[in-house]
């Protein structure tokens, strides 16, 4: 059996215990403060004062480090050196490789937008890691976002791994038949057909009997949903998350007067 | 007093020719338990759907005559407060958990949710469909990581949890191995005993003479017989129409011609086929 795609792990933290929307906003303050900000350091910081803070609070680091090392690192790093190689920069060249300039001003620039971007994904991973995602969406929706909407987040999270397993079972019913999926390149791109097919198809029918399913369900009733279970949304952190909007705002109106 | 009245209806699907179902007059008395069968393509599922209100809400096409439950009339009403009259439960169970929860526990609280149900009463509902479907230790389980009989008993719990005066369930057990079928069946006849309406599609006739009030065989769109049980899973016309029959039926019929089976009417059940052979 595959397992759910969901990164949600389940703890006691105070991050845990916070509204999903005020997490949402959280995460998005941090990244678009990350990116607008005017000053050089401020990924860093962000990085240090911020991602890794709200990691030991929502008690998930270990979780988040083993992520950093086979996702995040690799990512940035490889950023790193293709914008230091590739950015133009008009300054003091700090060495050649292969014809390639690397200066002074490509590699700050580099070095930016790769903290960035590792602000960016742990920022996100954080959200995932201490969000349930029924209850993100639960809370979305008792704020007004559509049933609709919501379910297919929520569905395509839990249903790609079985569709997953579900080509798995179709490839090995192929191969016991004599298909051939270990040869050359262009044999095996030939043997996404007789896969595509039965998947495609199989699942359009039960997609049909899914909608059933949950129409027998009163998925469609035009009655207010509920919710089973109860999310806090504490006064003060409706204050936190308006405060949080007042500093994305700040930080963009330094920017625009800063430069 | 008849809660499902069916008047002769008649259904095409879209896009075809040929009709699911003809004239079809019916009616299911409260608390009853009436077990439907059929070959293939006997159009038992289209009148499944059709009780539930799918026909035509759901899958359009063309419906002559009038489907009533519990007084109300099914063209003149939504889907979405139809599955409060009628829950529709049908074979495959893994195409029936909804996909938008984590746990058991979530997945049979979701059509409350949607029916805006306030959160107490919710849970005093799951709680009890829990105990009453023998499911309760799964619930913080993932739905997905279930037996098929676990499964389709998730399903059951989900629309009974519902409250449907009728419970329509279309070869619940038809993709389960033994043991799922006996979870499966087990938790119908507790639903029959506690005097719920069942109507129930289902190929395992022996289960159908145990547990059934009344049979209804279905061919070609159109009732063909109606009867108690016995009477009609015997009958010489199921046999030639390629009805699945009971194998103590087809042993005692054998049996009968050898002048093995000296009694007028033939077994459906072990029991029944014991009792016959009996010497002396």
């Amino acid at each position: 059996m595959h397992e759910r795609l969901s990164f949600f792990v389940k703890r006691a933290s105070l991050i845990h215990r916070l509204n999903p929307l005020t997490k949402v906003v959280l995460a998005i303050s941090i990244v678009m403060i990350a990116f607008i900000s005017p000053w050089y350091w401020t990924p860093q910081v962000l990085f240090l004062f911020g991602i890794i803070p709200l990691l030991l609070a929502g008690r998930v680091a270990r979780e988040y480090w083993s992520f950093f090392a086979k996702v995040v690192l690799p990512t940035v790093v490889f950023l790193f050196v293709i914008q230091a190689v590739f950015l133009p920069g008009e300054s003091r060249i700090i060495f050649q490789i292969w014809g390639l300039e690397v200066t002074e001003l490509s590699l700050e620039l580099a070095f930016r937008n790769a903290t960035r971007i590792a602000v960016m994904i742990s920022s996100f991973t954080i959200l995932l890691l201490t969000t349930h995602p029924s209850q993100l969406m639960s809370d979305l929706t008792r704020r007004g976002l559509p049933g609709q909407f919501a379910y297919v987040i929520i569905a395509s999270l839990q249903i790609i791994p079985q569709m997953q397993a579900k080509a798995q079972t179709i490839i090995s019913a192929q191969r016991s038949r004599g298909l051939d999926t270990e040869s050359n390149f262009f044999r095996r791109v030939g043997m996404f057909v007789p896969l595509v097919g039965p998947l495609v198809f199989g699942s359009l029918v039960e997609v049909e009997e899914r909608a059933i399913a949950i129409e027998a369900r009163g998925f469609t009733s035009t009655h207010a949903k509920t919710s089973l279970y109860e999310i806090p949304d504490p006064r003060a952190e409706n204050i936190a998350r308006w405060t949080l909007i007042g500093l994305v705002f700040i930080t963009l109106a330094a920017r625009i007067w800063l430069s | 007093m008849a809660v499902v009245k069916l008047q002769n209806v008649t259904y095409k699907y879209p896009l075809t020719d040929t009709t699911a179902l003809q004239n079809i007059n019916l009616q299911v008395n409260e608390g009853e338990f009436v077990a439907i069968v059929g070959p293939n393509g006997a159009g038992k599922s289209t009148l499944c759907y059709t009780i539930a209100g799918f026909v035509p809400h759901f899958f359009k096409g063309e419906l002559t005559g009038t489907v009533e439950v519990a007084g109300n009339e099914s063209s003149k009403s939504n889907l979405h407060d139809w599955v409060l009259n009628v829950g529709l439960a049908f074979q495959n169970p893994f195409n029936q958990i909804s996909g938008a929860k984590y746990t058991v526990y979530e997945e049979i609280a979701f059509g409350l949710e949607n029916i805006g149900l306030p959160r107490d009463e919710m849970k005093e509902r799951v709680g009890d469909v829990m105990t009453l479907t023998g499911i309760s230790d799964l619930a913080d389980r993932s739905p997905y990581s279930l037996s098929g009989g676990q499964q389709q008993r998730v399903a059951l719990a989900s629309i009974l949890v519902m409250q449907p005066k009728v419970l329509v369930l279309d070869e619940p057990t038809s993709q389960m191995d033994p043991i799922g079928t006996r979870e499966v069946f087990g938790v119908i006849r507790t639903m029959a005993e506690k005097g719920m309406t069942v109507i129930l599609v289902e190929h395992k006739v022996e289960w159908i003479a145990n547990f059934a009030d009344r049979v209804i065989a279905l061919y070609d769109g159109q009732i063909l017989l109606e009867g108690k049980p016995q009477e009609v899973l015997t009958s010489d016309v199921l046999m030639d129409k390629g009805f699945g029959i009971s194998r103590y039926t087809s042993v005692a019929r054998k049996a009968k011609g050898l002048g093995l089976w000296t009694r007028d009417s033939l077994p459906v059940t072990l029991d029944e086929a014991v009792e016959g052979f009996k010497i002396g």
